[in-house]
């Protein structure tokens, strides 16, 4: 394989290198060159973490094989700042409060670095049309546009420097705007996530993913992949020297499938090698004899008897019931002049944080199995992995690298536990950084619910009983199940006064990738069924939405139906700001469409169109 | 992953020529590798390794562009911006220049280029019901010689091109036509980074008056396993006036056409009202007599 030799000016300075030919221009930069600086988030030109400038016009380093660089100026996010300094442009961001998790930011300071050059007096439109092919899962990008504009009018004149500046806060920082202390690390690409750290001698790490729903594991092989030169260590659940299994409330997940696989996409076993491309090698070598099991993906028919069962322990497949039970709902419903039933369902979300999954293992001087990744939750870590093994807590330590997007998905202890023990059998730093697709197939992700909803209202809008059934499916592991089911059930009846409730949330396991902790938590899907259903019941007895929710509101000092008083409520305020706010129009939500008289209103955003760029007068319109 | 023995940029087609010779059918071309390098990912062809990637962006005839009064001639290496940036194509392609605006994003636009968007055959290509509504025709070229075919014939089904092996796109041909209304709708999940759910590229040339279809190309795509000219729904409107009423029965012809594989009721709710305001805009910047575009049908259609 001839290695090309790549001639190019990266951030001022003139190199000659050699490269292998399938690189791409990201790989080059990162790996070879160290600049890490500008992300990975997708590999597949989507997201936009990974721009740089190619002879200072912005392109998608992901989708750039490096041959394209010959001859080159290439900048990256390194080279808009001296050491120590920033940009008005990065400056801006951090002033705006526009880096949250950073790990788009990179990328989004050179897409607004770029669009600035190319119209320096461009409107928030065109911002956001220049900023399109990048991808934020925190900020909802307002404080970015705002950022860009800032940046805009200070060098256009138009607003002093002094802008930028820290905010006079008189030793007192609540109510006030505070710039964020990690916000420089962020918008100049200096923070290292775990997948931009490295060790010397450190091995790459790839898995070997179930594609069977069920199936039993009739053997592993892995002679042929740990033969191959340049792996160093493959592990299946045979390596694990303790007590295999983790989870939030149930430990019932291995490290590696063990005896079985329950879900497309679990880990079966890992291989850490020089380089990635060996580790792939020997993934694919690795032979698995599967006999593959009836599966269920379907939470109903998991629960009937005779269903496929996943795990010994739950013959059932109930993950957690959680039952609430508070006055007669019976005698509520008989009591009621309306009784309105309907079912609502929601979908698997998946969390998508820009930052896939990736850590770092070692084992330091003192025998420390140390484990480095966006972890939200070392601590409970820590216990599991110490018990999985079977190493005295003292020798185990998690760090907690910046993580680059969590909002749940990264509670979960994936993925570190395989890292653990490829450090300890390989005995040197062992990485792996997950890709976009990978990070899909295996994590968890919001659960998918089915709410049959039964409401019984006075004819003045009173709530006299509600009847909630919320089925989710858990997927093939427990992980936040029970969490998540708890949470559900305490917020199912919303924050409204109802004296006769009953409650029942269930999660259940199938054959379907797991459902995890995913930020509000069980609330989501309950507050859907809960508040679409006040909206039915609404228009049923004609009365305004905003009304028949003041008329069921709790407030201070209320008792929910667990028995939590309520110090103060602020739902009412909460309904006058979001009525004035959204300019209501007041009544029975009987219209539809385009006869409301609330929308298209100046706040109201309308539906994507060409942006000030090309919407008329401009040079396309001059063209024609 | 891909992976590659080698690369080269050949600076002439000789030297590509000679490249293909040498590696018969372990060869990839790569022009932009806009679609290339997603495409070797896991979920799609996964991990794959082609002995060697052969790059026409350095070869100087798939960059030329050249314009008359009648014709446009594209170099295959023309990347998509260059359709924004180009006042004299834009004029020369009226309906071009509103596809590139909608087309992946800023930076994907630099890099990707029209002659992989044909060759990549996707039955959503946003560039090629474009250019089957210009006439295009696609000049092939191989060690043995060169032909010419028309783009609808070239593009045979989802991914699939009547390129022979050794044969390279090198240029596209299409009609100039300035003077022309177009339009180009397109719909997909958010503004950027899109790939078409359904796509309809207009052009139309009314009389002096704005009244009279003189002529009209439609080309639509995303709806079928390739983009398809409109030809009879063509012949209709040239056979009357542009009236309110006579756009509605325009219409409703392609409807029947929808045979995508997934989602085909929303796609016929989608090229009804494509075909409205595609029509529609493309009347507008055609000139249209005010008496035929009335304020009610721009608001419920344009």
């Amino acid at each position: 394989m001839p290695d090309l030799r790549i001639e190019a000016t990266i951030n001022g300075r003139k190199i000659a290198r050699s490269a292998k030919p399938h690189q791409r221009l990201l790989d080059f930069i990162r790996d070879d060159l160290n600049l890490t600086g500008n992300k990975e988030g997708c590999g597949a030109g989507e997201c936009g973490t990974c721009s740089v400038f190619v002879d200072g016009v912005l392109m998608k380093s992901c989708l750039l094989p490096v041959a394209k660089a010959q001859g080159a100026t290439i900048e990256t996010v390194e080279a808009l700042a001296k050491t120590g300094e920033l940009s008005v442009l990065q400056k801006a961001f951090h002033k705006a409060g526009a880096s949250q998790c950073g790990y788009c930011i990179p990328g989004m300071v050179m897409a607004a670095t770029a669009a600035l050059r190319a119209n320096p007096f461009a409107d928030r439109e065109e911002i956001k049309e220049r900023l399109g092919g990048n991808i934020c899962r925190c900020t909802g990008y307002q404080k970015i546009f705002d950022a860009v504009e800032m940046a805009r009018d200070i060098q256009n004149g138009s607003l002093p420097a002094t802008a930028l500046m820290e905010a006079d806060t008189e030793d007192a920082v609540l109510g006030k705007s505070v710039r964020r202390i990690d916000a420089p690390s962020k918008v100049s690409g200096r923070l290292k996530y775990a997948g931009d750290m490295i060790m010397p001698g450190m091995l790459h790490v790839q898995v070997l993913r179930s594609p069977h729903a069920h199936a039993r594991i009739v053997s592993i092989d892995t002679e042929a992949a740990g033969s191959i030169d340049g792996v160093h260590g493959v592990i299946t659940s045979a390596d694990v020297p303790g007590e295999d299994g983790f989870g939030v409330f149930v430990n019932d997940q291995p490290v590696m499938a063990r005896g079985k696989v329950r879900y497309i996409g679990e880990a079966v076993a890992a291989v850490a090698a020089e380089d990635l491309a060996i580790a792939k090698r020997a993934v694919a070598a690795i032979k698995v004899v599967y006999q593959p099991l009836p599966a269920v993906f379907d939470p109903d028919e998991a629960m009937r008897s005779g269903a496929p069962v996943l795990h010994d322990y739950a013959p059932d497949n109930i993950t957690k019931h959680i039952p609430i039970r508070v006055g007669d709902v019976d005698k509520g419903f008989a009591e009621s002049d309306l009784v309105v039933e309907e079912i609502y369902s929601t979908q698997p979300i998946e969390h998508a944080y820009l930052e896939p999954e990736a850590g770092l293992a070692y084992v330091d001087h003192d025998g420390v199995v140390t484990i480095v990744s966006p972890d939200q939750n070392v601590t409970h870590h820590r216990h599991m992995l110490a018990r999985i093994i079977a190493t005295p807590i003292s020798k185990v330590r998690f760090i907690m690298s910046p993580v680059g997007g969590g909002f749940g998905g990264k509670e979960d202890m994936i993925y570190q536990g395989m890292l653990a023990l490829l450090a300890m059998k390989t005995q040197r730093p062992v990485r792996l950084v997950f890709t976009r697709e990978e990070s899909i197939i295996s994590t968890a992700k919001r659960h998918p619910s089915r709410t049959v909803l039964r409401m019984g209202l006075m004819r003045d809008g009173r709530i006299r009983a509600l009847q909630m059934k919320m089925i989710c499916d858990g997927g093939a592991y427990g992980l936040s199940t029970e969490g998540v089911m708890r949470k559900a059930a305490i917020l199912a009846a919303g924050p409204y006064v109802v004296p006769n409730v009953r409650i029942d949330t269930l999660g259940i396991y199938t054959n379907n990738t797991p459902s995890g902790a995913f930020r509000s938590f069980g609330a989501l899907q309950t507050a859907f069924a809960t508040e679409c259903h006040l909206d039915i019941c609404a228009e049923r007895l004609a009365l305004d939405p905003f009304q028949i929710r003041r008329l069921n509101a709790m407030r201070d000092g209320a008792i929910t139906h667990t028995k939590a008083k309520l110090g103060s409520v602020s739902l009412t305020r909460a309904l006058d700001a979001l009525e004035q706010a959204s300019g209501w129009e007041a009544g029975a939500p009987v219209s539809r469409g385009s006869t409301r008289n609330d929308l298209g209103g100046d706040d109201i955003r309308p539906p994507c169109a060409l942006g000030a760029r090309f919407a008329g007068g401009q040079k396309q319109e001059a063209a024609e | 992953m891909l992976t590659c023995d080698d690369y080269v940029s050949p600076s002439c087609l000789a030297e590509a020529f000679a490249a293909i010779e040498a590696y018969r059918g372990r060869y990839r071309i790569v022009a932009g590798a806009t679609d290339t390098l997603p495409w070797a990912r896991e979920g799609r062809a996964g991990d794959v390794h082609i002995p060697l990637m052969i790059d026409v962006t350095k070869i100087p005839e798939l960059c030329e562009l050249s314009i008359d009064d009648k014709r446009v001639r594209l170099g295959a290496a023309t990347p998509i911006q260059r359709f924004l940036d180009d006042p004299g194509l834009a004029r020369a392609l009226p309906c071009m220049t509103r596809c590139a605006v909608w087309f992946a994003d800023d930076q994907i636009r630099a890099q990707a280029t029209i002659g992989g968007n044909i060759v990549n055959a996707s039955p959503a290509a946003d560039g090629t019901p474009c250019l089957i509504a210009h006439e295009a025709k696609v000049e092939l070229a191989s060690a043995h010689g060169r032909r010419k075919m028309p783009l609808s014939d070239f593009v045979t089904g989802p991914n699939k091109t009547a390129l022979a092996d050794g044969e390279l796109l090198v240029a596209i041909e299409c009609d100039a036509l300035p003077g022309y209304g177009g339009s180009f709708e397109k719909v997909g999940h958010r503004r950027s980074l899109v790939i078409s759910l359904v796509c309809l590229a207009a052009l139309l040339k009314l009389d002096a008056r704005g009244r009279r279809v003189e002529d009209v190309r439609l080309a639509i795509a995303g709806i079928g396993p390739r983009p398809v000219r409109l030809n009879d729904v063509e012949e209709f409107l040239c056979a009357g006036s542009l009236t309110a009423d006579r756009l509605e029965q325009a219409a409703d012809m392609p409807v029947s056409l929808v045979a995508s594989r997934t989602r085909q009721e929303y796609r016929r709710d989608v090229v009804r009202g494509f075909m409205l305001r595609g029509l529609i805009n493309a009347a507008k910047r055609a000139g249209a007599d005010k008496s035929v575009l009335t304020a009610e049908l721009e608001a419920a259609y344009a």
